[in-house]
């Protein structure tokens, strides 16, 4: 396996252990290059030979080690021929590494086991350790970023802490879209990840097609990364420390009307509102609300080594980050600790084990109410210290009366061993868990600001939740190879629990408002209120797989894995996800003529179905629920009730999605340019849908039940393409990666007495702006076409309107051409589906520096923006309403001034482009020299500084074009988003 | 290799106790219970008859959550301002479709109800418990089914007949006649066989059906579709059973402290709270917009019934309506900034913004509005129903006297107005008790079936929108027509 030991110090603990001294040896020197190309080589392990001393080479190829004269120094590097070096007198020492025949034949990691490369057959992305350290990031799943093809990351928030969105190869159901995450060996959310530091890292693997994912069975068919953390090696005693610190701020703000403008607006509507522009105040609540240039603090700690018997990987973390909101922020501790310990030649106990505290201060929801509060209201009363009431709501208010706090507990753990027997034989056992704690408390004093804005009574509410999963698992599995034959082969059982308990309690009136009474017990017995429920869901798995190749140019795998889930009845408790897949490496042919521009052909193809079984475990059955009570008698007296809530579907089953992948990979000019291509078909049956039954049934009004009832298919062409070269003392990698997906609904509740139209995009306020059909993408945004603005009373009454229409407003398409605007005349008027999502990545490398910039866009998608569409009563305007309808010939695209009204319904006038091509993130590394890291007597550091989110071009007003959707059948709808920042950060790495 | 034997010993071990059986599959939910297993003591019992009760405060129960049949009616407009739940606004000039929501809500939550009612009819009679209690249950299901099946075919004309807590898919409509022959009627007539009268309940139980509401119900159904001997007979039992009489000033019948009075037949209760603390958001809908914030303010009492009133001097206008500038319970009525005072279209008022009285709550604040007690079914009305039948039975004069007597309180000591109804003919006093009631039972989701009924709404609603032969039912949700592939037809003219 290709192992790469970067580490980093911090400034203080450098000066701290840069006292201690290792041994009193010499310090031999050099550069590491490909004698090929002359490049430098990255990461190449050097191990003095007969002793535990070993080192790897950095960015620039140099390394540096301790030994003697006469020692011998091995270098190994994959992909290229191991090299004996005796070390002479010449503490310098610069050597060359020649291919090896066997080029690419890195390790990947696959579900259950490891393969070659070469081997591989499944659509498989690997991303090494060294490729998320040189653009450092504060997430791991954030710095696969424009690394995977068909891989779509999205930073939906700046709130500190927020999770990435991650869509892989679009959305296959309609339900939970997200990946599934297997943390060494213990499948888990993607969501775990960010418990990782990214420095502990040794690889993500992310599995795309099925013959990857369908060892993952149910679980595996939204996508499966895998993460691989760094175990100590024997020999290598290693500290490595990193800190950095970065600054952010809001990286744009939404045009509103200044108060003159809305002053400007509301006389329109109300004439003579207000006569004096000049006297009335300004108000920038955005100003007022978001804070400058807050900082995130980053830093980690790592320690590895081990002996012939025992290795050991320890990392320590903190990660402390202040809001761009005043009151929110995020302090979190992660710890990991990796152990093996080889009780015998042939058997192996370990531990993975990682851990995460953390304290959240919750945002205050004002980001909406910062857009909507009036311009022209002022935050406080002539005292300058009350709060003024304002109208939309007084957001520092808000932020002052808020006080909200989560924390967290999060643990993983794998508990294993190994027994290796006839040599080809292993057998692995082993204990995961996967505990996760979360308590929130809330707090709002007695306050008022207005009749809208206040708290009678002060209250608290504390809410406990726990999720623990415990999966039990064996495997079995045989390598060996025989001649031209390599076979390797898996079988494995394995059993998991899983339960979440919630304990929320909930009270008023506590005896003072200061921290120290913000307990329960500090409440009025009458407001106190728990509530208390308990779920669990247990899945039992078979699986097995079987790896042949025939003289590394056949290739050939298949996999079966059998599931059962709590969640099903008993008819459908069972499900089977099979798959298979071949490859062919073409230039291990004889035929293939070796030394032309083509070097190496890979020829790819699987089938394979992966199941989906994310969804409540109670979703089969027909519940009975206290809680409908009734009120009777002269006190008003509520009786306690019980009885159905909705409904259950005991034929419930596996949702299946069959997938055929077919991929090339080709290599060319001696791998310089490495192009890696994949075409898709993803189609999902049986999609576990909530469906609102025919209404007879007495589910209720818009109460759903799970049906098996619709069919999605998604198919899409794939590509990853690098080329890297050397010019003088230049070195250049560019890359640019895509995806094309196009997502259609093929069915939906045929034959079931279930509604055949899947409603969402719920505004909150009556409207709903999404619908799912047959023949669709997911999820399409479904309104009113708007042909213009009615200019004149003419041709307001020759054209279609509804009810109550005057003239200035919007003029929809009457789509039935019946004469009259109604619901009929709704028609599709976008989708949240991109066509097209891209990557774009540069490197430079010049001496000691590199230089980084990471690319990311999309294409062909719509935003509906929801945070404007919504009224129930007077709010600040966005500034394309100073644009508006103001007397015939005026605007044809903004209607005349409103409040309410049918100028607000779901139309096109909502719908904005969603494209957006957007610099990620810009990175300057510098490496140190060697004679000052050998002054300081360390083998290597390096600073970086780095821009995050530096330039967004895009059409869309909103905060940021990312946003993510809660449901696929929803779209996407901007409510309000947190805004992304946009961040500068310094920072320093060094190791021992 | 010495430790390796107890490593195999130990995984070996933990590999077959964890190689479980297929109970470690079946994993039911915690803290509820499943269809089959509830309702099976007599606690359950109370439990599920209880949730039966409880959808009646729903919010989606009253008309889909707005009074979207009294917008159709002449006496309520949309109300909250102009640009607000235009959605509903298209039941006010009869441009509603199938799509529309709130009439979808109304129809499944109804629907919802008849569920809960049919869990406690078709399950409680098998579980072992004292015979009177669980009769009663029954009768009170019984009479909440009823209760929801005359809604339906009242307002949807043809519906499917479901009478078990899970029907087949395949259901058709069934013609209005026979829901009300096989459902409706048996289940009123057991309920008035089975249940106590009001004065037979304890005081705690108030609220529950009586003898009296599903003679009421009863009447009210026979009545919408002319069966006036039954009607006569029924209101005669009411009024003989002397468990309800006249509240004697008309302005006391609707004020919190007077919920439950003598006058109320069957009535929602509900308490100063969200809906989990036993409120019921039809008081928020229909409450004051604005200042005091009691409400959205839907439903605004029509500026042509106010007219009406004035001229007529009716004292029952002012208890009727909230007025901008009153003063109620201590609290001044200054309304909504976004709502215009007056509307004015062609120099004339159409509408001025007022608000509708009989759901007031004391106190300012919004949340008071959800404790307001719906008045379904009131004594006044059980009178005029009786009139209505005396008269169309062929007893004109002994049907005055009680129309006259709904009159006399009305006048109270104004003695110069609203005077005795003295015409004689049938066809004269058939009008003034339909007139009556539109002033007796304003804004109480009475009138537009009154027009219906007696055939006047092509007359009165036509200007408005109203088609005859159409408008007479809502339309069947769409969603249900298409999940049901066309198995459930629409009803005429949409």
């Amino acid at each position: 396996m290709k192992q790469h030991f970067y580490s980093y110090w911090t400034v203080y603990l450098l000066m701290f252990l840069g006292n201690l001294s290792f041994a009193q040896k010499n310090t031999f020197t050099g550069i590491v290059t490909d004698g090929e190309t002359k490049e430098p080589l990255i990461g190449v392990t050097i191990l003095v030979k007969g002793t535990i001393t070993g080192t790897a080479t950095e960015y620039d190829g140099s390394y540096e080690i301790q030994a003697n004269s006469g020692d011998t120094l091995q270098f190994s590097y994959t992909g290229f021929q191991p090299l004996s070096f005796p070390l002479g007198v010449s503490l310098v020492n610069d050597v060359n590494l020649d291919t090896d025949s066997e080029i690419l034949d890195e390790v990947v990691v696959i579900g259950y086991g490891t393969i070659r490369k070469s081997d591989l057959t499944g659509s498989v992305s690997s991303v090494k350790s060294e490729d998320l350290i040189k653009v450092p990031a504060s997430n791991a799943v954030q710095a696969l970023q424009g690394k995977v093809a068909g891989l779509q990351i999205l930073s939906t928030s700046g709130n500190p802490g927020a999770d990435p969105v991650v869509r892989l190869r679009g959305v296959t159901t309609l339900n939970n879209n997200n990946p599934i995450a297997v943390i060494d060996g213990v499948i888990t959310d993607v969501g775990a990840i960010s418990l990782l530091n990214p420095n502990d890292i040794a690889s993500m693997e992310v599995l795309k097609d099925a013959s990857a994912s369908a060892i993952y069975g149910s679980r595996g068919a939204a996508g499966v990364i895998i993460v691989t953390t760094k175990k100590g090696v024997s020999g290598e005693n290693r500290i490595s420390v990193s800190i950095e610190r970065s600054v952010e701020s809001v990286a744009n703000r939404i045009d509103v009307m200044t108060g003159r403008e809305f002053a400007t607006y509301l006389n329109v509507i109300t004439p003579g509102t207000y006569n004096n522009l000049d006297v009335l105040p300004e108000t920038d609540w955005q100003d007022l609300v978001f804070q400058e240039n807050a900082t995130i603090t980053n830093a980690n700690l790592s320690i590895s080594g081990g002996s012939e018997k025992a290795t050991y990987y320890f990392g320590l973390g903190y990660f402390g980050q202040e809001g761009v909101l005043p009151k929110s922020g995020l302090d979190r501790l992660t710890g990991k600790l990796n152990t093996g310990y080889n009780l015998s030649k042939n058997i192996k106990v370990g531990l993975d084990f990682s851990v995460q505290l953390s304290e959240k201060d919750n945002a205050p929801g004002v980001i909406n109410t910062s857009l909507q509060a009036w311009p022209i209201d002022t935050p406080f009363q002539a005292d300058g210290e009350t709060f003024a009431e304002v109208n939309g709501g007084n957001p520092l208010a808000a932020i002052e009366f808020t006080n909200s706090t989560t924390k967290r507990l999060r643990s993983l753990g794998n508990l294993y061993a190994s027994i290796n027997f006839l040599k080809v034989f292993t057998f692995k056992s082993s204990v995961q868990f996967d505990y996760d704690e979360g308590k929130s408390r809330n707090f709002s004093p007695k306050f008022f600001v207005g009749p809208l804005q206040q708290n009678e009574m002060n209250d608290l509410s504390y809410n406990i939740g726990t999720g623990t999963s415990v999966i039990y698992e064996n495997t079995l599995s045989y390598n060996q190879d025989l001649g031209k034959h390599g076979i390797s082969a898996l079988v494995g059982y394995s059993a998991q629990d899983a339960r979440n308990e919630f304990l929320n309690g909930r009270t008023e009136g506590l005896l003072r408002e200061s921290e120290l009474f913000r307990y329960l017990n500090s409440g009025q017995e009458e407001f106190e209120r728990v509530d208390n429920n308990f779920g669990r869901s247990t899945l039992i798995s078979y699986l097995g797989r079987v790896n042949y190749n025939f003289d590394s140019r056949y290739l050939f795998t298949a996999s079966l894995r059998r599931d059962g889930s709590s969640k099903f009845g008993p008819e459908n408790k069972y499900g089977n996800f099979p798959s298979a897949a071949l490859g062919w490496n073409v230039h291990n042919e004889g035929f293939f003529a070796k030394g032309g521009i083509l070097n190496r052909l890979k020829v790819r193809g699987s089938w394979g179905i992966i199941g989906n079984e994310k969804i409540d475990g109670n979703a089969q059955y027909a519940l009975i629920v206290p809680g409908t009570d009734a009120v009777f008698g002269e006190d008003e007296g509520q009786v306690p009730g019980a009885t159905f809530q909705g409904g259950g579907n005991p034929l419930l089953k596996w949702e299946e999605t069959r997938q055929i992948n077919i991929g090339v990979d080709l290599g060319l000019l001696e791998d310089k340019l490495i192009i890696e291509a994949d075409y898709y078909v993803k189609k999902t049956d049986d999609i576990l849908v909530p469906l609102e039954p025919i209404g007879y049934t007495g589910i209720g009004s818009f109460r759903s039940i799970f049906y098996n009832a619709a069919n999605v298919e998604n198919k899409g062409f794939e590509w990853n393409v690098s080329y890297r070269n050397r010019v003088g003392e230049i070195s250049y990698r560019v890359g640019f990666l895509g995806t094309t997906v196009q997502n259609k609904v093929t069915d939906i509740g045929q034959g079931l007495g279930a509604d055949s139209l899947l409603v969402g995009g719920n505004l909150g306020n009556g409207q709903r702006v999404s619908q799912t059909t047959v023949g669709q993408p997911i999820g399409y945004f479904f309104g009113y076409e708007v042909e213009g603005v009615f200019q004149t009373p003419e041709e307001l009454a020759s054209n279609a309107s509804f009810f109550g229409q005057e003239v200035g407003d919007l003029r929809y398409r009457d789509i039935n051409n019946d004469g009259v605007i109604t619901t009929g005349d709704r028609t599709i008027i976008g989708s949240s589906i991109p066509d097209f999502i891209y990557g774009f990545n540069i490197e430079i490398g010049y001496k000691s520096f590199t230089l980084s910039a990471d690319f990311q866009g999309q294409m062909g998608n719509e935003i509906y923006n929801g945070k404007q569409a919504v009224r129930s009563t007077t709010l600040n305007y966005e500034d394309k309403y100073n644009n508006f309808w103001n007397g015939p010939g005026t605007s044809n695209t903004t209607p005349r001034p409103s409040n309410t009204g049918g100028n607000f319904l779901p139309s096109e006038y909502y719908i904005e482009d969603g494209s957006f091509f957007r610099l990620r993130t810009l990175t300057l590394n510098y490496s140190l020299p060697s004679n000052l890291t050998q002054k300081l007597k360390i083998n290597n550091s390096n600073i970086y500084v780095r821009a995050t989110n530096l330039f967004t071009a895009t059409d869309y007003t909103g905060y940021s074009p990312e946003i993510g959707a809660g449901s696929a059948v929803d779209g996407v709808i901007d409510r309000g988003v947190y805004p992304v920042t946009r961040a500068f950060t310094v920072g320093l790495n060094a190791n021992f | 290799m010495k430790n390796t034997l107890p490593i195999i010993a130990f995984l070996s071990i933990l590999f077959f106790a964890a190689s479980c059986s297929d109970d470690f599959l079946e994993q039911p939910p915690r803290s509820a219970l499943t269809v089959g297993s509830f309702p099976a003591t007599p606690d359950d019992a109370f439990l599920a008859i209880n949730a039966a009760y409880n959808i009646n405060r729903t919010w989606q129960i009253a008309t889909g959550g707005y009074p979207i049949l009294d917008f159709m009616a002449d006496d309520l407009v949309k109300g909250s301002n102009p640009g607000d739940g235009i959605d509903v606004a298209v039941y006010q000039n009869f441009t509603h479709t199938p799509t529309e929501i709130s009439a979808e809500r109304w129809y499944k939550t109804v629907y919802e109800g008849i569920r809960r009612a049919n869990l406690v009819i078709t399950v409680v009679p098998d579980i072992e418990m004292d015979n009177v209690l669980r009769d009663r249950y029954v009768a009170e299901a019984r009479f909440l089914r009823a209760y929801h099946y005359s809604s339906l075919v009242r307002g949807y004309g043809a519906v499917p007949k479901v009478t078990q807590i899970d029907p087949p898919l395949t259901l058709g409509r069934t013609e209005v006649q026979e829901i009300l022959d096989e459902i409706v009627y048996p289940d009123l007539e057991f309920a008035i066989s089975i249940l106590p009268e009001r004065s037979e309940y304890a005081p705690e139980d108030l609220g529950r059906a009586t003898k009296g509401a599903a003679r009421g119900i009863l009447a009210r159904t026979k009545l919408f579709y002319g069966e006036f001997q039954d009607v006569e007979a029924l209101t005669q039992d009411i009024i003989e059973s002397n468990e309800y009489d006249l509240v004697p000033d008309f302005s006391e019948i609707f004020p919190e402290a007077n919920e439950f009075n003598q006058e109320s037949i069957f009535e929602i209760s509900a308490r100063v709270g969200e809906f989990n603390d036993g409120g019921n958001q039809y008081g928020n809908t229909v409450g004051v917009r604005g200042s005091p914030n009691k409400g959205w303010g839907f439903g605004r009492p029509a500026y042509s019934w106010i007219i009406e009133m004035e001229d007529q001097e009716d004292p029952r206008l002012e208890p009727s309506i909230l007025r901008l500038g009153e003063v109620i319970d201590g609290i001044t009525i200054a309304g909504d900034a976004s709502t215009p005072d007056e509307t004015i279209i062609d120099g004339e008022i159409v509408e001025i913004e007022v608000y509708i009285q009989k759901t007031w709550m004391p106190g300012a604040d919004g949340l008071t509005s959800w404790g307001h007690n719906r008045r379904i079914i009131r004594y006044a009305d059980i009178l005029l129903m009786h009139a209505e039948a005396l008269n169309e039975n062929g007893k004109t004069p002994e049907a005055l006297t009680f129309l006259n007597s709904i009159r006399a309180r009305a006048r109270g000591d104004n003695s110069g107005v609203l005077p005795d109804i003295t015409v004689t003919g049938k066809a004269a006093v058939r009008d003034a008790i339909l007139e009556e009631r539109k002033y007796e039972l304003a804004f109480e989701n009475r009138r537009f079936w009154d027009l219906v009924r007696t055939g006047k709404a092509a007359e009165v609603l036509g200007p408005f929108g109203f088609i005859a032969g159409k408008n007479e039912l809502l339309p069947i949700p769409q969603s249900e027509i298409d999940v049901s592939q066309g198995r459930i037809t629409q009803n005429p003219g949409y």
